[in-house]
């Protein structure tokens, strides 16, 4: 963690300086996506949401034995409207599709998710004329988790992984 | 029974009964689709046969087995009184001159047309429903009739023979670049968006209509029920299926039999060795393979330690749902299903999708370690368990959440097929390990719990003492199991040992032949049931004498036993439907299968 925040820095924004006065706070810009990329990396709040199988295994991860808290990600938000992370957890079938779409977009930027299991990720054992072959074909997936169902280990490995992510951000997280 | 039942048939209808064949114990008879409603209401009504209780309605299409018509409709039933399960196979006449092969009723194109039996076994809507979206089979006079598992633009009835599996290659490449991928991430929707239907019955302009679902934390997974409200008071519950439906029956036929056993454990993902276990068995039955003792022991155990693993879900669940203790529950509970899937760890190396019973054994012996590791879970499971019945058995805020809510009598249950606790909280003790002992559970002491009570409670307690005998029976189980040969010797269909491999000649073309083209069961049909932790799981296979099953079809507890949702819910209050809800436990992989 490196934000400083100090004395102006000249000619840092341009046309903003005109309006920092001598010796009080100045702006840190570079830094400032540190702050809020270190903030928004240490508690990812995933939303409520079960599809199949690795489903069990996100209840599991939640669960007293391997405690997802430790990684600062055990509120789970039952609203999509609280939540920044969409862990797909099992198959999404053509069904289920446009409501999973729905959830996402109705989440608030930013926000981020992880296809869990190789049914979220490609369509896992169930090539069929049901299931979807892989989430990423509707939502932008940060981080893919393998396994039929993936341990929470692993689990918490792709949620490191998206801390990981957060933290190297640009922009603030901005997406075109 | 079966002669006196062909006897009384022929003497009452004598064009009704077309054939009648034995197989492997089922009795299978085949009436004509003229008569199937008088054939029907007299099995079901008459002193003699007493079939109160529809199991399964399933469709077959014979295409590819050259038979006319093209359609049959299967109806599995069960006496409950008489203990006895008896098989009616019904031709449905082709309409029109194509045959209805492409498209369904919607798009003008001819069903094949079936009487429908849901005012003789109300349980038989939602089966029938399922039997008109995936195979295309019309059922005339059905109340509503709706697709339930694809969604309601769908064209075609994917189960049909001329329905290709679908699917599409997938690539795995690492660079992202690679214009294959440009797609990903940006596409808005894989196939177009629809809109469901509701009954007409709905009074959606005098009454609020409330969605619960897909996504609620409430419904166990992605089961949306649209509730008619007056006020707080629940009018009608509509459950609406389907979002997870995977395809497991097309898949099914078209892998090997023994390629299923995996596909078993997501089904019904909370309890997967049972799943396996029914698979097995009913692979079994059709081959008719003799199963060593020290399997069948290692069976019970394995199924026993599994259903007190998807009883704990249950609780642990349920208690988090109605609030009774917001969060101590669950944890108390999936602590003592972590030592289960630890145990299951040790024997296969998954901790949910086990997949370990093959057909004709084990798929592996078991590890040194294994029956220490029982033993010491039931030591401390008993501690748990009694805390579970301090912490909730008198607990206020639980005793009046649950206590006369959702009430389902006997009558409607077994009209409704609902079989598991459900039936036995009815006061209906119905237990396939005690009536129709499969593996060694006739070996064994245990009791089979019911109430009288019907509610959410008596449910409760039913399912406290199932956990209850099931520590009894692993009990004796371990104390009673001999060491053994964890396969079958009948090389046909379990792989011969690997130091005979090289030594005999004989051995390694069994292997071969095994693993290049799987075993090859003879022509039949059985119909086999497991008493899984939710209720009956049933299989029925279609065998065309080659390696991969013809039919396959899935009957999931869960999802019959939802159909009672409406009944239990209807009148009371929608915060109760959360109870009523936990206290089916339903698991929605198997509800859409
Ligand atoms: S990846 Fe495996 S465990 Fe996960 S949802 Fe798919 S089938 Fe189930």
């Amino acid at each position: 963690m490196g934000v400083a925040v100090g004395a102006p820095q000249q000619g840092a924004l341009g046309g903003a300086q005109a309006h920092a006065k001598d010796g009080s706070a100045g702006y840190a810009l570079a830094k400032l996506e540190e702050l809020v990329n270190w903030g928004r990396a240490n508690s990812v709040w995933p939303l409520t949401f079960g599809l199949a199988c690795c489903a069990i295994e996100q209840i599991s991860a939640a669960a007293s034995r391997f405690d997802i808290a430790r990684f600062g990600s055990e509120v789970f938000r039952a609203s999509p409207r609280q939540a920044d992370l969409l862990i797909v957890s099992g198959r999404v079938s053509n069904k289920m599709a446009p409501v999973i779409k729905r959830i996402y977009d109705q989440m608030s930027d930013p926000k981020w998710v992880i296809a869990m299991g190789d049914c979220a990720s490609c369509g896992g054992p169930f090539n069929n004329y049901a299931i979807v072959q892989g989430v990423d074909k509707m939502l932008p997936v940060d981080v893919y988790v393998p396994g039929c169902p993936p341990r929470p280990e692993a689990l918490f490995y792709a949620i490191d992984k998206l801390r990981e992510k957060i933290k190297a951000e640009e922009k603030l997280g901005v997406r075109e | 029974m079966t002669e006196k039942i062909i006897e009384k048939l022929t003497a009452k209808f004598p064009a009704a009964l077309k054939d009648h064949s034995e197989f492997r114990g089922d009795t299978t008879l085949k009436i004509d689709a003229e008569h199937l409603r008088e054939v029907a209401s007299f099995l079901k009504n008459d002193e003699d046969t007493q079939y109160n209780l529809l199991v399964d309605v399933y469709g077959t299409d014979r295409l590819k087995l050259g038979q006319t018509p093209r359609f049959a409709v299967n109806y599995e039933l069960y006496s409950i009184p008489k203990n006895s399960f008896v098989t009616l196979v019904v031709e449905a006449p082709d309409p029109g001159r194509n045959g209805g092969a492409d498209g369904s009723g919607r798009f003008g194109e001819p069903l094949p047309k079936v009487a429908s039996v849901t005012d003789i076994w109300p349980t038989a809507n939602w089966l029938e429903r399922e039997t008109y979206d995936l195979m295309g089979i019309e059922f005339e006079n059905h109340p509503w009739l709706h697709r339930i598992m694809m969604p309601d633009n769908w064209v075609g009835h994917p189960l049909r023979k001329d329905y290709p599996l679908g699917g599409e290659p997938v690539y795995f490449e690492k660079d992202r670049n690679n214009p294959r991928f440009a797609h990903l991430g940006k596409q808005i929707m894989a196939g177009p968006s629809f809109e469901t239907e509701l009954p007409e019955e709905m009074d959606t302009n005098g009454h609020m209509v409330l969605n619960l679902g897909p996504h609620h934390p409430a419904t166990h997974g992605v089961l949306r029920l649209a509730t008619e409200l007056d006020g707080e008071k629940v009018i009608r519950v509509t459950p609406e299926l389907g979002y997870l439906h995977s395809g497991f029956e097309k898949t099914g036929e078209n892998k090997r039999y023994e390629k299923f056993i995996p596909y078993c454990d997501r089904m019904d993902y909370v309890s997967p060795m049972n799943n396996n276990l029914s698979y097995v068995m009913a692979v079994e039955k059709l081959m008719d393979v003799e199963i060593p003792e020290h399997v069948q022991y290692v069976r019970v155990i394995l199924a026993e330690l599994q259903r007190i693993a998807s009883h704990m879900i249950w609780l642990g669940t349920h208690a988090m749902d109605v609030g009774g203790t917001p969060h101590a529950a669950p944890l108390y509970c999936f602590m003592m299903r972590e030592r289960i899937l630890d145990i299951f760890e040790m024997v296969c190396g998954a901790r949910m999708t086990t997949s370990y019973f093959s057909v004709g054994g084990l798929r592996w012996p078991l590890p040194g370690a294994f029956m220490d590791a029982v033993r010491a879970f039931l030591k401390e499971f008993a501690g748990y368990y009694h805390d579970y019945h301090v912490m909730l058995t008198k607990n206020p805020l639980w005793l009046s959440r649950l206590k006369g809510i959702g009430i389902l009598k006997a009558e409607e249950a077994i009209a409704l097929g609902i079989t598991g606790p459900l039936l036995r909280a009815a006061g209906v003790p119905l237990d396939l390990r005690k009536v129709r002992p499969y593996c060694v559970y006739d070996q064994f002491d245990f009791d089979v719990p019911t109430s009288t009570d019907a509610d959410s409670y008596a449910r409760y307690t039913v399912r406290m003492e199932e956990l209850h005998q099931s520590m009894r029976i692993i009990e004796q189980a371990i104390n009673q199991i001999k060491p053994g040969p964890y396969r079958t010797a009948d090389r046909k269909v379990a792989l011969p040992p690997r130091q005979e491999i090289s030594t005999s000649m004989e051995s390694l073309i069994h292997h071969f032949k095994l693993v290049t083209e799987g075993y090859l069961p003879p022509v039949g049909q059985i119909y086999s049931i497991g008493e899984n932790p939710k209720g009956w799981l049933g299989f029925g296979l279609i065998s065309d004498g080659t390696a991969k099953p013809y039919r396959l079809r899935v009957r999931g507890p869960s999802f019959v036993n939802l159909q009672a949702t409406n009944t239990m819910a209807r009148g009371g209050f929608i915060s109760d439907l959360i109870t009523i809800i936990g206290s089916i436990d339903i698991v929605l992989g198997e509800v859409d299968r």
